[in-house]
Formats: structure tokens, C-alpha cells, sequence
């Protein structure tokens, strides 16, 4: 039976920083997506079902709250974890992410290991 | 270049020519929010990406910038010139270093101390306005002067590296900050990190742990629960200091101490306790990864509960922290049989779970099946179609591909030519008419498609005018201060398209006309309201499509050209004769400012040279095949007009042949060909003219300037094509005409680019190798060979 990859889905508006974690992502063995704001990200997830969504705070078109409290909604419904990632580093910050419907807020920018190891702990449950 | 540094590179020039304009608008607008909300956003991005980098002095300096932008966007502070001046500064900088990056990538060494002068500025304005804040929190996290004695906790640090501190600061007059930082028991479950942020601190001397005075049993030991302090010796500013820790001001406690303080301190009536022995431990590597991922599991579990605690979530967030909490107890080795959808049960997990880590867990509760409705929304996420991702609508293309492109598309006009004489021969040589026309028929298809195609590709390479006007309200801003005088930048059409060479050969002459115009045609505010002008001058930018042509206007209300004064200087300089400086009308007189070697300015500037810049100007324009004129009103301002083609890769070309020979001539000179008897050709004075509906027309025999052998047949009507030379009709007689082609011109080369009445070589369809003509040079041939 092939192992089905684990998809990810990448979200911020740094090309450079989209670019640093699907790297990191991908040679951890994900299946890694990328969107460029909030609006392009929920797009992506009516679309296609991710097992676990990276995403970035300070976005234009749609910030990184909207993103998360959206992709909880009824409009997209997800239940896959979601990892906020932010330079932002105020208690306020994580619980207003917790709030909005994320698993887990880490701040920028995150050491490549922790975030290999949390993602493959986020999305362990997926069926092989 | 690794692709990574690559990529936040070119991210990085975008972005900062993102804040540059943000910043020119906002001195001119500073209450708009939304400018200021995009100026923050552009720095915070470029911040968020050079954290990736080991580019420490540029993150902190650009930090910095971002917390007075901050500042300004939330109605702390309102942007003066000052902080404006201070932040194109600080990003006049970080463009210097990502160009020192791409070479060598790494910063210059000089990064350190410049990043600190301007990061001190930068904070100037926040720390006025961090004063009351600081009062707010308690304890006051800095002294503000020097202390007298040092702290008892002093003593953690080596008493002998104390003394000859002591010694160095006494001995420098300097002074040095003490910090020590007590972390919160439950910091961990803050995500905060205290020796992250110690390592953090800039400048670091020495670093000491500081012991709990009593270790826990081992039966009650906690490992998430922070029990050490840290003490740091630094040379970082307190401002500094204070900004590092601005998150946990009541941890803190900062000092700053000079040699006197810390021998009073050394010197202390009772001698000091002897430090705990520091005991280090040996972390085998598989215990450590093990550590880590409990710690990950343990923040997963901690946002879990907070998840619960800050809102009830139901749905899809219930699912998903029911999820979550799954994932780390696995981790954790706490099998787990079920999903716990409803928020008691699960918020009693967790509880349990953070409790009695790693201890192993009680039994599960017993399975309640889910209600139906909860499970709608995961079985919907599950079941949806995985369709075509949502790509982005933008595609960056290298220009050396375009290029390539583009050159493919000239070969395959070149080759389309080709058809034309295939038919020829098809007629002449084989006989067949009907074949001729079919090929023909052939060619109009070909040809249609073939400039649709070129059409597509000139149009990837098209980019607006904007991309060449975006320089000039920094230039303008910088030099007008300068100066002393005040301009107002009013840019019109930037969305007018030109190709990408054009583009970029205008931006010289450009900013050489912009800075003429700011150096010496506007007026100093005091000679204006003199004159009876506005304090404030204005600079017009404008750009409009014309055909195939586009149209670049620089224009500006300054003192305009005096007339006279030129003459007189030209007159002076040899450029004219006397008779001349008599007969010049206003317009001509202008116009000689594009002569080499004129110069009206008496003092040199540096800003501006000597002048000569202006026949530089109209020789790099007309080199693309575009015009310059000059129109101006003396005491109310110059007009410059720059007419440059929308493309310069395909040119087409009238072919016309003398002796045999064929030659090129540009088709946007040829005004038309006509055919005159013999005997209509007059002559006056040494020329030879014709008369075309009343106008005379000087005629130019093209073999004799060129020197070759030919002579018309005296019964026979001679073919002249008239072109238009700066706006003057001119006769070029030839033998024969011959048709317009397209061709890509291309640029003699070595020994023949000393031939100037050649602007360049094309290849045509049959082979032959076109020679197209410099009709300027020519005409100058023409005039000597009379």
C-alpha cells in the first residue's frame, strides 16, 4: 500500500517565508500547498481537504484571524489542526488565534525542527 | 546563492520600493491611515523574512522602524520630516546592505554600528512615549541614573572578571547594564522562552545562570515548571534593554553600573557568599528528542486548554481541538480509542492530561457516540472532491526568456519574408502564376499570425511608465532640500505602456533633465514671490501613448530660457556666427542648448555637472529613434518632450536600390515615393530641387553621396523618396523602389560601426544582407559631396 503524504497548506504573504516552510515541510514528507493571503488560503480549502493548515497573521486581502475563524465556519468547515504562525509575540496575540479556532500559535520565526516535529504530531492521525 | 536568499531578495526590492513610496506620501499626507497601514505592513513582511536569515543587525534595525511605524499607524504619533528623514534613512541602509548581501551574503562589518546610530533615532520618538508607559508597570524595569552600589545579585558573576571589569569601565569612564531575569514559574505554558530572549540581548559580556536557593525533591520535580533565573552582563543601550523585555517588565530588573559601583559592591562590609556550584548534566541525544517532543506535545495540550478556556468552541473548532489534544496524548504514549466531541469531558482531559504528564493517564471515560449533527461538518471537509488547486494569477518570467521569445519571433518574420520571393521566383522563374498567387495567399495568412504573435510578445514586455517616474519623488524631495527650494512633483499617464529597453534607456536622460530643471530652471522661493510666483514650484510629469510612439513630457514653472542670454553664450563659445546670434529666432536659440559644448551656468554645479548633459540627452533619446524638443517661456517655465517608439525590436524598412545595390531606409522617415520626368528636376543654387504641389523640395542624389557609381538614364523618370528629416521634407533619388519589410535591425559591429550613414544590418528573406541607412549621416555626406 503507498503512504499517503499529509497535505499541508502554507499560508502567508512572504513569498520568502511561504518558500522557507514549504521547504521544511516537504522534506519532512508533506504534500505542501501555498497561498498568498487569508482569501487565496480558504479558497484552497473548499477545494481541496488539508490535513493541516501553517498560517501566517498579518496578510493583506484577508488576515490571518479571518483566515482561521472562516475556515472553522460553516462555509468551509474544516476540522484539521491549524498552526498560527506570527512575529507577534503578546499573550493577547495567541488567544485571540485560540479564539478565532487555532491548535497551536508559534512565533516567528520557528525553529525548523519544532515545526517538522509539530506538524507530523498534528497530522499523525491521518489514516496511512 | 541559495534559492531561498535568492527569492527574499527580489521579495525585498519590491517591498522596500513599497515603503519608500508609502513614506514620500505619507510627509505629504500624513493622516491617511490606510497609507500608513501599508507602509507598516510592507516593513513587517520584509521583517518577518529577513528573521529566516543570520541577519541580525538588519531585523533589529528594521524592527525598530516598524514599532515607530506602529507608533504612528495606532495615533501615538503623528509623522514629522524628521522621522520621515530618519526612516528612508534607516531603508536607505538596509537597500545597501541587500546589495553588499548579493554579492557576499553576508552584511558588511560595518552593520553593527551603523544599524545602532540609526536604531537610536529611530526609538527617539518612541522612547519619549514609552516614559509614562514604563511608569505604568511595576517594578520601573530600569534605574535612571547610575546606581551607586550594584545589586546583591551581583554576586552570581566571577569576582575576579568583576574587578578587572571594574577596572576597564573606570579606566574608559564607561559604564556597563546588569540584567537579571526571573522567569515566571509558567512561562513555558506563555510559549515564552526566557533563554531565547536572553540570547537575544545584543552585545553580551558575560551570562550566569542564577539557582534556585533549594532544589524540589525528585518525586515532586516538575520539568515544566521554569526554576532558574538568568543575570547577563551587557554593552547594549538600557533603551535597548527595555525594548528586548517589553513583554515582561515585572521579571526584569536592568542596572547600570560603573567602576566604582561594582567595587562598593565588591568592597561590601559582609563578604559576599560563595556561588552554588554550577553542576552540569550530559543530555544524551534520543533523551533530549524525547524532551522535545513532550514539550511540543505539552504546548499543544496548553493551547488546547486555552482554546477551551477563551471561548466555548463548537463544530468544526471542537473538532479540531478534539483532534489536537488526540495527537499530542499519542504522542505522549497515552493511547486514546475515540473522539471526545463534547467540551466536558474533553476539557477534563486535557486538565488530566497537563496534570499527570508524563505520568500515564487514567482509563478513558466510556465511548458516548457522537450526536449526528456534530459530525456533518468533518464528514463534509472529508468527502469534498480534492479539485484543481487555486494557483496564483501572476507568473514571473526571467527576461532572458522573453527575450529569446522575442528573438524567435523576429527570425520568423525574417523567414516569412522569404515567401514573397518564393513567389516572385515561382512567376519569373518556373512560370506559374497560379503558383505565385497561392504562395502569396500563403504569405497574408502567415504574416497576420506572425504580428499577432509579435504583437503578444512586445506586450509581455511592456511595462508602464511608472516603472520610470517611480524614482523621481525621492530624487526631487532630496535635492529640492538641498537646494533650499521647495517642488511639488505632479505626475500624469504613468499607466502609459512602453517596452522595457525604452523604459530603461529613458531613465538616464530623465533624471538629467529633472535635475536641470531643479538646479537651474526654478527659481529659490524668495525670487519667486519676487517674480510674483507661487513659494512652491511644480514639476510635470507626463507620459501618453501616440501611435506607435510614446510621449514623455518633463515640464516645470521655473524662470524658463532666456533667448538672448543663450544666443549671446553660443556667439561667445564659437558655436554660432554673428550673423547667426542677428538672424536665430527665439526657437532656434533654444534649441542650441543640445549643442556639445554649451553651457549657460556660471557657477559648476555638482548636482548637474557642467551642462553638457543636454546633447547627451537628445544623442541617447535619438539613438533609441526617438526625437527631443524643448519649448520655453522665459519667466514662466520649460517644456521638454521626449518621443521615443513603443518598441525597438522590429523595425520596418523601405527598400530602395542605386546602382544595383539595395538599401534600407526607415519607414516612419519616408513621407512617400513619387516618379517625376527628368525635366521637372530644377536646380537651385548648387542643389538640385523639385516643386511638389508648391513646395520646393532639395533633392539628394543617393549614389553620389554614397559614392557610387551611377547615373540616371536622362529620357527615364527619376524615383525620389521623400522623407522627413526634423520636420524638413528632403528627395532622395534612387533607381528603384522596392517594398516595405519587416527587419530586426541589428547594430554594426568592429571596424564598420565607424561607418555612421549605417544605422545597422538586417538579414532579409532571400539572404541578402540589408545595409539600412543613417539618414542623418547621409544627408551630411550629401551636403559635403555638393
Amino acid at each position: 500500500m503507498t503512504q499517503n503524504r499529509p497535505k499541508v497548506l502554507v499560508v502567508d504573504d512572504a513569498a520568502t517565508v511561504r518558500l522557507y516552510h514549504t521547504k521544511l515541510l516537504g522534506d519532512a514528507g508533506f504534500e505542501v500547498a501555498e497561498a498568498a493571503n487569508g482569501l487565496e488560503a480558504v479558497e484552497a480549502a473548499m477545494s481541496t481537504a488539508f490535513d493541516l493548515f501553517v498560517v501566517d497573521v498579518n496578510m493583506p486581502k484577508m488576515n490571518g484571524y479571518t483566515c482561521v475563524e472562516t475556515l472553522r465556519s460553516e462555509t468551509v468547515g474544516t476540522p484539521a489542526p491549524i498552526l498560527m504562525i506570527s512575529t507577534e509575540d503578546r499573550a493577547g496575540d495567541a488567544d485571540r488565534a485560540y479564539a478565532a479556532g487555532a491548535n497551536l500559535y508559534l512565533v516567528k520565526p520557528v525553529d525548523a525542527e519544532r515545526l517538522a516535529r509539530v506538524a507530523r504530531m498534528l497530522t499523525s492521525g491521518v489514516a496511512a | 546563492m541559495n534559492p531561498l536568499l535568492a527569492q527574499f531578495l527580489a521579495e525585498a526590492a519590491d517591498l522596500l520600493t513599497q515603503v519608500d513610496e508609502g513614506l514620500l506620501q505619507l510627509e505629504r499626507d500624513p493622516g491617511d491611515p490606510e497609507l500608513v497601514n501599508e507602509v507598516f505592513r510592507a516593513a513587517h513582511t520584509f521583517k518577518g523574512s529577513s528573521g529566516l536569515f543570520d541577519f541580525p543587525e538588519l531585523t533589529r534595525l528594521t524592527h525598530a522602524a516598524e514599532d515607530l511605524l506602529d507608533a504612528v499607524r495606532s495615533g501615538r504619533l503623528a509623522l514629522d520630516s524628521g522621522m520621515a528623514d530618519d526612516l528612508l534613512a534607516a531603508f536607505d541602509l538596509i537597500r545597501g546592505w541587500l546589495a553588499h548581501v548579493t554579492v557576499h551574503e553576508q552584511l558588511p562589518a560595518t552593520a553593527g554600528p551603523a544599524a545602532q546610530s540609526l536604531i537610536t533615532k529611530l526609538r527617539g520618538p518612541l522612547g519619549g512615549e514609552s516614559a509614562p508607559a514604563a511608569s505604568d508597570s511595576a517594578p520601573a524595569p530600569s534605574a535612571v541614573a547610575v546606581a551607586v552600589r550594584g545589586p546583591d545579585w551581583l554576586d552570581v558573576f566571577d569576582a575576579e572578571w568583576l574587578e578587572k571589569t571594574a577596572s576597564w569601565l573606570s579606566t574608559t569612564s564607561a559604564t556597563m547594564r546588569f540584567v537579571r531575569y526571573t522567569p515566571d514559574e509558567g512561562c513555558f505554558f506563555r510559549a515564552e522562552d526566557p533563554l531565547h530572549l536572553m540570547s537575544q540581548v545584543p552585545a553580551p559580556a558575560v551570562l550566569a545562570l542564577i539557582q534556585p536557593f533549594e532544589w524540589p525533591p525528585a518525586e515532586t520535580y516538575d520539568e515544566y515548571q521554569c526554576l532558574i533565573g538568568f543575570a547577563l552582563a551587557t554593552r547594549a543601550a538600557v533603551g535597548e534593554l527595555n525594548h528586548l523585555f517589553r513583554y515582561v517588565p515585572d521579571q526584569v530588573e536592568i542596572v547600570e553600573l560603573d567602576g566604582d559601583a561594582i567595587r562598593r559592591h565588591l568592597s561590601g562590609e559582609e563578604p559576599p557568599e560563595p556561588p552554588p556550584a554550577v553542576v552540569a548534566e550530559a543530555v544524551v541525544q534520543s533523551q533530549a528528542e524525547n524532551v522535545e517532543l513532550a514539550r511540543d506535545a505539552y504546548a499543544i495540550l496548553a493551547a488546547a486548554q486555552r482554546s477551551l478556556t477563551v471561548d466555548s468552541p463548537s463544530g468544526a473548532r471542537l473538532s479540531a481541538v478534539a483532534r489536537s489534544v488526540a495527537a499530542a496524548a499519542s504522542a505522549l504514549g497515552v493511547p486514546v480509542e475515540a473522539e471526545e466531541p463534547d467540551i466536558e469531558s474533553l476539557t477534563a482531559r486535557v486538565a488530566t492530561l497537563l496534570a499527570e504528564t508524563p505520568a500515564p493517564a487514567e482509563e478513558p471515560p466510556p465511548v458516548v457516540a457522537p450526536p449526528p449533527a456534530e459530525r456533518a461538518p468533518s464528514d463534509r471537509a472529508r468527502t469534498d472532491d480534492p479539485g484543481g488547486q487555486v494557483g496564483t494569477r501572476i507568473l514571473k518570467v526571467d527576461q532572458e526568456k522573453v527575450d529569446h521569445l522575442m528573438e524567435l519571433v523576429g527570425e520568423l518574420n525574417v523567414a516569412k519574408n522569404g515567401l514573397t520571393f518564393l513567389a516572385d521566383a515561382a512567376e519569373e522563374e518556373f512560370g506559374s502564376r497560379v503558383l505565385g498567387r497561392r504562395i502569396k495567399d500563403q504569405y497574408s495568412g502567415l504574416h497576420r499570425i506572425a504580428e499577432e504573435l509579435q504583437a503578444a510578445v512586445m506586450d509581455v514586455r511592456m511595462l508602464p511608465l511608472s516603472v520610470a517616474f517611480s524614482r523621481f519623488p525621492r530624487l526631487i524631495r532630496d535635492l529640492s532640500r538641498r537646494l533650499g527650494k521647495t517642488v511639488e512633483l505632479v505626475t500624469e499617464g504613468e499607466d502609459t505602456m512602453a517596452d522595457k529597453d525604452v523604459i530603461e534607456a529613458l531613465g538616464d536622460p530623465l533624471v538629467h533633465l529633472v535635475r536641470n530643471s531643479l538646479d537651474h530652471g526654478i527659481e529659490t522661493p524668495a525670487e519667486r514671490e519676487a517674480a510674483g510666483k507661487a513659494p512652491a514650484a511644480k514639476i510635470t510629469l507626463t507620459a501618453v501613448a501616440d501611435g506607435d510612439a510614446v510621449i514623455v513630457e518633463i515640464a516645470d514653472d521655473g524662470r524658463g530660457i532666456d533667448a538672448d542670454r543663450v544666443k549671446r553664450k553660443a556667439y561667445e563659445k564659437g558655436l554660432i556666427s554673428e550673423d547667426e546670434l542677428e538672424s536665430l529666432t527665439e526657437s532656434d536659440a533654444v534649441d542650441l542648448i543640445f549643442r556639445p559644448g554649451f553651457s549657460t551656468a556660471d557657477q559648476v554645479s555638482d548636482l548637474s555637472g557642467r551642462g553638457v548633459g543636454m546633447d547627451a540627452v537628445r544623442a541617447s533619446v535619438e539613438k533609441l529613434g526617438g526625437t527631443v524638443s524643448m519649448r520655453s517661456q522665459f519667466g514662466r517655465g520649460t517644456s521638454t518632450r521626449l518621443r521615443l517608439p513603443l518598441s525597438m525590436a522590429v523595425t520596418q524598412v523601405m527598400v530602395v536600390s542605386v546602382a544595383g545595390q539595395r538599401f534600407g531606409i526607415p519607414v516612419d522617415l519616408v513621407v512617400e515615393t513619387v516618379r517625376v520626368p527628368g525635366a521637372e528636376l530644377g536646380r537651385v543654387l548648387h542643389s538640385d530641387v523639385v516643386v511638389l504641389r508648391g513646395e520646393v523640395v532639395p533633392v539628394i542624389d543617393l549614389a553620389r553621396a554614397l559614392d557610387m557609381p551611377w547615373t540616371p538614364d536622362p529620357a527615364a523618370d527619376r524615383a525620389i523618396l521623400i522623407v522627413s528629416l526634423h520636420g524638413q521634407r528632403v528627395g532622395l533619388l534612387v533607381e528603384q523602389f522596392h517594398r516595405e519589410v519587416d527587419v530586426i535591425l541589428k547594430p554594426m559591429e568592429g571596424l564598420l560601426a565607424y561607418a555612421g550613414e549605417f544605422s545597422g544590418t538586417a538579414l532579409l528573406g532571400d539572404g541578402l544582407v540589408l545595409l539600412v541607412l543613417n539618414m542623418k549621416e547621409v544627408l551630411s555626406l550629401a551636403a559635403r559631396a555638393q
